[in-house]
């Protein structure tokens, strides 16, 4: 097997930032290598949608750094043919169609205009490509963007909760395109506060709360150590969730 | 290889712009109003006694621009602010880091664009004007008229900045509303202002927008004290520059 490609390494160094005075994102350090899929496990509010947005150079660190391939993503060349994003599904304009801002976002980092096409067929929306993406359903958007996430054909992956509005079919279509990717050697970082699915899709975790590093572990590890990963998860999490409902009596 | 240029992000921002239907309506609805002022206005004067001069069916003609820099500085606004209002400006930060240049290739295909549609509209002023008037004693105003042509194309000129100045309003204030709402009051509060001046008002008259635009661009002749149509359209230029400077320097500051 070949030596993985540093090009392709996400590394994080003291990542910090904090909103009105609140700390999101705590001195997070963690490198992610390529070859695997590498799950960013989380309770609600524990910084993993700000540290994905800090790698993409959108939000900006009170301290450290986060580099793809030893650059900020604000230095790279062409940026969506480094990284490919999926951060929410609502990161469009309603009233464009799935293809237009598709052909818009290409255009910007010269991809050819025959990607679009093959995109929206990998994604499964070739029918739906002329409709306005306001009349699409929550799986269709997640698809949408998934498709603007593999318009350049990067070698590194970001999903923030790609699951999530997935039907059981969708789910398991991007678990299986997940680790694809990875298999062909690419870097696929994926969030999720979901332990159950990232156990069947990941590889590698890196778990936080309130915005430190909990555990940098693969999931066999941690399987091996305790019952079930579930219980793994709450007992790694328990000292920092910060909502939490009580038992009804 | 240096990644994208300006050009491939100016080509993002077209393929934008055309790709949402309320670019077409403002064009449309712009067009149409400055058209429909012109046959209302040349209608008007039709049996006015005395018979109208060619200069006052043309400034009238062309009054329609004072709702066409609303429509046009709208567009320019919901060029940023449609993106922060639906996330989209994420996708298109995501694509191109470079934020001042995404801002700058928007204030090009968008103040191309609005100077397209505002010469056309203006033009459907003038056409109307003139259409409405044939057959009656009122002297035709003609393009060959070097005073005639330059109201005409000043007044277009115009409007393409007061989309600029909405670019720069919208990086500024990045929500639709608050952003349409600040444009509106930009053109109008200060022609209230100048009227509290009294008989100085027009020393500082000729620095407001609409005052500019109704007696010194879209006029044959502008009136004494007032600036040369030209300078106006350059002063008007100047206020977008600044407008989008200073959306420049915030879109660099602040997380998307």
């Amino acid at each position: 097997m070949a030596l993985p490609n540093v090009d392709l390494v996400i590394e994080l160094r003291e990542l910090t930032k904090s909103y009105g005075g609140r700390a999101a994102v705590d001195g997070l350090s963690v490198r992610v290598q390529p070859g695997v899929v590498t799950g960013f496990l989380g309770p609600n509010g524990s910084g993993k949608s700000t540290t994905m947005r800090m790698i993409l150079g959108l939000d900006a660190p009170d301290h450290g750094q986060a580099l793809v391939g030893g650059v900020r993503y604000a230095d790279l060349d062409w940026p969506l043919k480094t990284v490919g994003a999926l951060l929410d599904a609502g990161a469009f304009h309603p009233g464009r169609s799935g293809q237009a801002h598709l052909t818009a976002l290409a255009a910007s980092n010269d991809i050819p205009r025959c990607r679009v096409e093959q995109v929206l067929r990998v994604v499964g929306l070739s029918d739906a490509a002329k409709r306005r993406a306001g009349t699409y359903s929550l799986g269709m958007r997640q698809r949408l963007g998934v498709a603007v996430a593999l318009l350049g054909d990067p070698g590194v992956l970001l999903l923030d909760e790609p699951v999530n509005g997935l039907d059981p079919e969708g789910i398991r279509w991007i678990r299986d395109l997940l680790r694809g990717l990875a298999a062909e050697g690419r870097t696929v970082f994926v969030s999720s506060h979901l332990i159950a699915e990232m156990a069947l899709t990941a590889d590698r975790l890196v778990v936080i709360g309130r915005g430190r590093l909990l555990a940098e572990t693969t999931v066999a590890e941690l399987a091996d150590r305790h019952d079930n990963l579930e219980d793994a998860f709450f007992r790694l999490t328990s000292q920092v969730t910060d909502y939490r409902g009580t038992e009804v009596s | 290889m240096n990644g994208y240029g300006f050009q491939l992000v100016a080509r993002m921002e077209w393929i934008k712009l055309r790709s949402v239907r309320s670019t077409w309506w403002l064009a449309a609805v712009t067009v149409v109003a400055m058209g429909a002022t012109g046959v209302g206005v040349g209608v008007g004067y039709r049996s006015h006694t005395p018979v109208a001069t060619a200069a006052q069916i043309l400034n009238n003609s062309l009054s329609g621009a004072i709702l066409a820099q609303l429509l046009l500085g709208a567009l320019g606004v919901l060029m940023v602010t449609g993106e922060y209002g639906t996330g989209m400006i994420r996708s298109t930060f995501a694509a191109v880091p470079r934020r001042r240049t995404v801002l700058a290739a928007k204030a090009a295909v968008c103040g191309g664009a609005a100077l397209a549609v505002g010469l056309a509209g203006s033009l459907a002023g003038y056409l109307g004007g003139q259409l409405a008037i044939r057959g009656t004693a009122i002297p035709a105003a003609s393009l060959g008229d070097p005073a005639i042509l330059r109201a005409v194309l000043l007044t277009g000129g115009y409007l393409a900045t007061t989309a600029l100045i909405g670019v720069g309003i919208g990086a500024v204030v990045r929500h639709s509303g608050a952003a349409i709402g600040t444009l509106f009051g930009l053109m109008f509060v200060p022609m209230i202002v100048v009227g509290l001046f009294g008989e100085n008002g027009i020393v500082v008259g000729r620095f407001v927008p609409l005052l500019m635009l109704l007696n010194s661009v879209a006029v044959a002749s502008p009136i004494p004290g007032l600036f040369a149509g030209w300078i106006s359209v350059l002063l008007m230029c100047g206020y977008a520059a600044v407008a989008i400077v200073c959306g420049g320097i915030l879109l660099r500051l602040r997380d998307a």
